[in-house]
């Protein structure tokens, strides 16, 4: 029990702003920023952009299990309100993609303030089920309606449109890269300041001892619902952005049920419950190694599966678990 | 449509067959899926892989053992109960140790991993083809307007057959008696002299069985493939929600009762909805009637 207590609390809270820290951020960030214009290979800026979208994807989804103990397993499906909200607004009511950004985000925080509501007056487990039923639900209905959504036909999607100069065209892939940097980025910087407020103290804590939050006054139904719903619109903003930039889309397991949801899941286990920032660790990790794996098949998943066992029973911490060594 | 057709006697049986085999299937699981969280509180997502091997099992016992058919569903039974148990020795119980206080939720991602692991494995060992075995028994049973294969009538008796096994050896046996223990109260029991963790084993080979035993004996429905357990996991999840989590009895009548409203509802909907409807059913029954349709216990809220 010891065990569980300290590996889910890591040791960050407190960190120190030393000049090595900085040096090591601003050596990460330089090198995010600069190999894919340098190396200039279309395919080493899909894999930056894959692994910056899920690694940011897999963040997001660490403020919901991580720091408040919720199991969302429909998140694919969360996932496909944004990409599709903002994708079929484009589609049909020639909605620019940046207000679509908006729009996926808003409509996903919706879903989630709803199933919010409905499951999270439920323990832990009913969590999961509920959003598994709520994500494959939303996927069955894209693929049964396709007059709309055009089902498993696939639904191409609009570019984002030229804004402050600079050309959205699909070819240019450093621009979009460029973008997804600024969208991880305040995200990141979302998340980071939510987990270290108030509000995020109140998550910690109903994760930790849900009945001694209780007693002490902090309404937890109230708080998870804060936490599902900001996960969810920001997931929704990262769903829409994935539309737009992968052009076409289909309610298919592998992009938006459960393969999907593992793959993410398994990033942010890998990269550390609780700890935020392994989740982008962990997708540069686990999403390079796939790419550069693609000969594998399903060589490739078995290695994830086995991975997150792995992790599961003698890596509790996951990547984080290592920061004491290297951070 | 002329809905009136769909009160002739020979319709009627031909789909009240239909869903009866359905719901034997989706009993079989969800009997086992319910038995292990009813007493480990494990929900086993990894349930459809064990399904999906006995469904191995039982193409290579008929196929290239060349067993009668009887004796390919006990093998696939056998089987399963000692991978069953396998898992729950290596993985489940080492996370049981481990992971301390909140160790269920760890165990359901664990279980995802395995099931990741498991479809994927099959995939490299079996490739995607689709083996299946047709025409278990031949013939049919006939009635005036009335026809029923002896297939559909042999799955709905085994399935029988072992809900009333599974009930005497729960029922009367000691090791049943000392499963209902410890599902009770796991503390109680291990002060009276039981066996907690040899209790688990067995109770997760059991529901492995049963998974097995479902998939085995649908062979000619369900043919063997990698990701063949998904849809069945899906609805017996679904149905062991719809009875009340861990409580089998309602799990099983909620399975026949899912089983027959998805074959019904073919003539009112496209069959892509049927999935739709199943999962609407289940989020309206958390939202209404968080403890199941049948069971009077009480769901822990948060």
């Amino acid at each position: 029990m010891t065990a569980t207590t300290a590996s889910s609390v890591p040791a960050s809270q407190q960190s120190r702003v030393t000049p090595m820290r900085v040096a090591k951020v601003v050596v990460l960030l330089a090198l995010l920023i600069g190999i894919p214009p340098l190396v200039d290979s279309p395919f080493i800026t899909r894999v930056f952009i894959s692994a910056l979208m899920l690694g940011t994807i897999a963040a997001i989804y660490d403020l919901m299990i991580g720091y408040a103990g919720l199991i969302n397993f429909g998140y694919a499906g969360f996932l496909a309100v944004g990409a599709y909200g903002s994708a079929l607004a484009s589609f049909h009511y020639g909605i620019s993609p940046w207000a679509g950004l908006l729009i996926g985000g808003v409509l996903t925080g919706a879903v989630g303030f709803v199933a919010g509501i409905i499951t999270l007056r439920l323990k832990g487990l009913y969590v999961a089920l509920m959003t598994f039923f709520t994500g494959e639900a939303i996927r069955y209905t894209i693929s049964n309606t396709p007059d709309f959504t055009r089902g498993m036909q696939g639904l191409s999607t609009a570019p984002f449109t030229d804004i402050l100069g600079l050309d959205f065209a699909r070819e240019n892939l450093l621009n979009y890269y460029f973008l997804l940097l600024v969208l991880a980025g305040i995200i990141m910087g979302l998340l980071a300041w939510l987990v270290n407020s108030r509000i995020g103290l109140a998550f910690k804590a109903l994760r930790e001892d849900q009945l001694a939050t209780q007693s002490l006054g902090l309404n937890t139904t109230k708080y998870k619902l804060y936490n599902f719903t900001i996960a969810s619109f920001l997931a929704g903003i990262m769903g829409a952005y994935y539309a737009h930039y992968i052009g076409i889309l289909s309610p298919t397991r592998h992009e938006f049920g459960v393969p999907r949801t593992v793959e993410i899941l398994t990033i942010t286990y890998v990269g550390g419950r609780g700890s935020l920032w392994g989740a982008l660790f962990a997708g540069f990790l686990l999403i390079g190694f796939q790419e550069y794996f693609r000969g594998l098949g399903p060589w490739r998943l078995v290695l994830f599966g086995s991975l997150l066992i792995f992790v599961m029973l003698f890596a509790r911490r996951g990547l984080a678990g290592l920061k004491k060594y290297v951070w | 449509m002329d809905y009136s057709m769909l009160l002739e006697p020979g319709i009627l049986a031909q789909v009240l067959s239909q869903g009866l085999v359905r719901g034997s299937m989706y009993a079989l699981m969800a009997s086992g899926l319910s038995l292990i969280f009813g007493i480990m509180g494990v929900k086993n997502f990894a349930h459809g892989e064990l399904f999906m091997l006995g469904t191995y099992v039982m193409f290579f016992a008929l196929a290239v053992l060349g067993l009668p058919f009887p004796l390919g569903i006990l093998l696939a039974a056998v089987v399963l109960f000692f991978v069953g148990m396998g898992i729950e020795r290596t993985l489940i119980e080492t996370l049981r140790k481990r992971a301390g206080r909140d160790w269920l939720l760890d165990a359901f991602v664990l279980t995802i991993g395995m099931m990741v692991v498991l479809q994927n494995l099959a995939q490299i060992v079996f490739g995607s083809d689709r083996r299946g075995v047709t025409g278990l028994i031949e013939g049919t049973f006939v009635s005036g307007s009335i026809v029923i294969s002896y297939e559909r009538i042999m799955i709905v008796c085994v399935a029988a057959l072992v809900g009333v096994l599974l009930w005497a050896f729960l029922a009367f046996t000691n090791f049943g008696k000392a499963i209902r223990a410890t599902s009770q109260d796991p503390d109680a029991a291990q002060t009276l002299g039981i066996d907690i963790a040899r209790i688990y084993t067995l109770t997760f080979g059991i529901g492995a069985a049963l998974a097995g035993l479902a998939g085995a004996l649908l062979i000619s429905i369900y043919p063997a493939y990698p990701t063949v357990g998904f849809q069945p996991v899906i609805k017996s999840i679904a149905c062991v929600i719809l009875g009340g989590l861990g409580y089998v009895p309602g799990a099983i009548v909620a399975a026949l009762l899912l089983g027959v409203i998805e074959a019904y509802s073919v003539f009112f909907m496209a069959s892509g909805w049927q999935n739709v409807l199943t999962a609407g059913l289940v989020v309206l029954i958390l939202i209404f009637r968080p403890a199941g349709l049948f069971n009077s216990a009480k769901v822990e809220r948060a």
